[in-house]
């Protein structure tokens, strides 16, 4: 296994640094790879020649917020399969995402957005949170989180959400509207420098807490009846792991726009390579979704080519198949990974 | 070393008494629903009661954090999942977590883990998954992350229920080791053949009451096995061993009352 881990982890650092060298390459200006770092210098070196201001001011936080937003994703993804002990868990799948995106619409819509640059993942993620908050509440009874009420639960949430998004757009005006618009579906145009400093910062706090629980995480998967009778305190690390996965997820949700299945697919195919082992498998998940959510944006960037399709169309059109195959293997009543 | 007073659990507790000293060996019995995983769970802390009071070492132990009781009782609940996905030393590591919370073994640690282990006989096995395991091998893994808790009391819900014969003698004959070292082990068992052979003590529940605490000799009258377990059933001495045992010969059929 140790061997294992030292290839998968090597093959992920690998993927990271092809698929970034090729999202900041690849587009309407191709940068060939040797001129990316000479181009990055010269940006941030004040010059602003065509090549330099596409790599640094376009190609560069777009490739930042990918990855990091990948990150939160999936890491979020492996928490929540962690503590909720089934392997169907996203924060797409139980509404987290949704929810953040109506705040985030909501801050746009009436303006306050345009007050605070803080405002848009504040809204996102007291909507977010208060949608979490909502499912778990729905899913649990005498202290058993029951998980099929809770991906019940999430759609009708999800749905609702969307339906409000939707309807705010239709009020609104017509620019608004197109602006607003990827909230839906999440895409990566216009990222820039700050969202990517307040993605960094975010997940720097969840992974650092997320690791101390790891072992916690560990021990949740023999069971919570298990996990209390050695001394965790279950219920009070469920819930602040659901807070924090909330908090990441609403602030990518907010710079992005919903992305679903990051957070499904990625700790699925890591848990085969890496094993169940929550401090790999989170520092991997970290890695993981951000290959993954820039690979998504250079496959919805080259395929349909001059147009783009956004990252979150890509991500779902992976996922609903990966998803439709763990319940075809839920059905046949194997092993699920967990 | 752990006292009972007047435990009360909605309508599945009534009143329960009762007081256990180290080195015991105690069999916890009676039908289907007499609230026995009921009883253990909040003798462990995990659940609280509605009335009543549980004291381990004379503090109430549902007024202490959860890893204060880890350290003082290991509780092993009656399930077990069949797909952890974690090797016997890593899940008896697991038993650790109230010393060591973020997963980061100490010496000590590493310590009572070999010990549990070695005491379990899984030393040849700790690489191995636990999924590879046999079910009398798994349960022996799972007593041994209750050793490595290091607690003084042992709590373990029918550890044998779904064992053949040799690992059914083979894990009563390791928790009564357990006791004559001086912890406290109560189990909860539905052969009451075994309760007599390996328990110097029987507590016997009956729809959520304490009916009966002695010796199994004292506790195992045939009214109390027509009454309590609805069975014709007399105890008599083994002519080869000159154990006690039961002659179980009927099911009374149910009558309403």
């Amino acid at each position: 296994m140790t061997r294992r881990r030292a290839w998968a982890f090597g093959a992920l650092l690998f993927a990271l640094f092809a698929s970034a060298a090729l999202e900041i390459g690849l587009g309407p200006v191709s940068i060939p790879f040797w001129q990316i770092p000479g181009d990055t210098w010269a940006y941030f070196a004040g010059h602003r020649a065509l090549d330099a201001v596409v790599v640094g001011a376009i190609r560069w936080p777009r490739l930042a917020v990918a990855v990091l937003a990948g990150s939160a994703l999936a890491l979020s993804g492996t928490v929540l399969q962690a503590i909720l002990r089934n392997p169907m868990a996203d924060p797409g799948v139980i509404g987290v995402s949704s929810g953040g995106a109506l705040g985030a619409v909501i801050a746009v819509a009436t303006g306050l957005s345009a007050r605070s640059v803080a405002a848009t993942p504040l809204l996102a993620f007291a909507s977010g949170l208060a949608v979490a908050a909502v499912i778990y509440r729905l899913a649990t009874s005498a202290r058993r989180t029951d998980v099929y009420r809770l991906l019940l639960a999430g759609v009708a949430l999800s749905s609702l959400c969307s339906a409000v998004i939707t309807a705010i757009l239709d009020l609104s005006p017509l620019e608004e509207m197109q602006q607003m618009m990827f909230w839906l579906f999440g895409g990566l145009d216009g990222s820039n420098w700050t969202e990517a400093a307040m993605l960094a910062g975010v997940n720097a706090v969840a992974l650092t807490a997320f690791l101390r629980l790891s072992f916690a995480y560990d021990i949740l998967t023999t069971g919570e009846e298990h996990a209390e009778a050695v001394g965790v305190d279950v219920e009070r690390i469920k819930r602040a792991s659901l807070a924090v996965a909330a908090l990441i997820v609403s602030v990518a949700v907010s710079t992005t726009g919903v992305i679903s299945f990051v957070g499904l697919i990625v700790p699925h195919i890591l848990r085969r390579l890496i094993g169940a082992n929550h401090r790999p498998l989170l520092a991997a998940s970290a890695l993981g979704g951000g290959v993954l959510l820039t690979l998504s944006d250079l496959v919805g960037r080259t395929v349909v080519q001059p147009a783009e399709l956004n990252v979150g169309i890509v991500t779902s059109c992976l996922g609903v198949p990966f998803f439709l195959y763990l319940l075809y293997r839920q059905r046949r009543g194997r092993d699920i990974g967990l | 070393m752990m006292d009972i007073f007047h435990l009360h659990y909605h309508h599945r507790l009534e009143d329960i008494c009762a007081a256990f000293g180290p080195g015991e060996m105690v069999g916890l019995v009676g039908p289907n629903g007499a609230g026995k995983s009921t009883l253990l769970r909040a003798m462990a802390g995990v659940l609280r009661p509605t009335g009543g009071v549980v004291q381990v070492m004379g503090e109430a132990i549902h007024a202490r954090e959860p890893r204060w009781r880890a350290r003082r009782v290991a509780y092993l609940p009656q399930f077990l999942p069949d797909d952890i996905p974690f090797t016997v030393r890593e899940f008896v590591e697991m038993g650790r977590y109230s010393y060591a919370p973020q997963g980061v073994l100490s010496r000590t640690d590493m310590a009572a883990v070999d010990e549990a282990l070695a005491v379990m006989g899984l030393v040849e096995h700790e690489d191995a998954p636990l999924t590879h395991l046999s079910g009398g091998e798994r349960q022996r893994a799972a007593i041994a992350r209750c050793l490595a808790q290091g607690a003084p009391i042992l709590l373990l819900d029918e550890p044998i229920a779904s064992l053949d014969i040799h690992y059914q003698l083979d894990i009563l004959a390791r928790l009564r080791a357990l006791a004559e070292d001086g912890r406290l082990v109560i189990i909860a068992l539905h052969h009451l053949e075994l309760a007599l052979a390996y328990c110097q003590r029987t507590i016997c529940l009956h729809r959520g009451r304490l009916v009966a605490d002695g010796s199994p000799g004292e506790v195992f009258t045939p009214a109390l096995l027509r009454d309590v377990f609805r069975v014709d059933a007399r105890p008599f001495r083994d002519p080869h061993s000159g154990a006690l045992r039961l002659s179980v010969s009927a099911a009374i059929p149910h009558t309403p009352e």
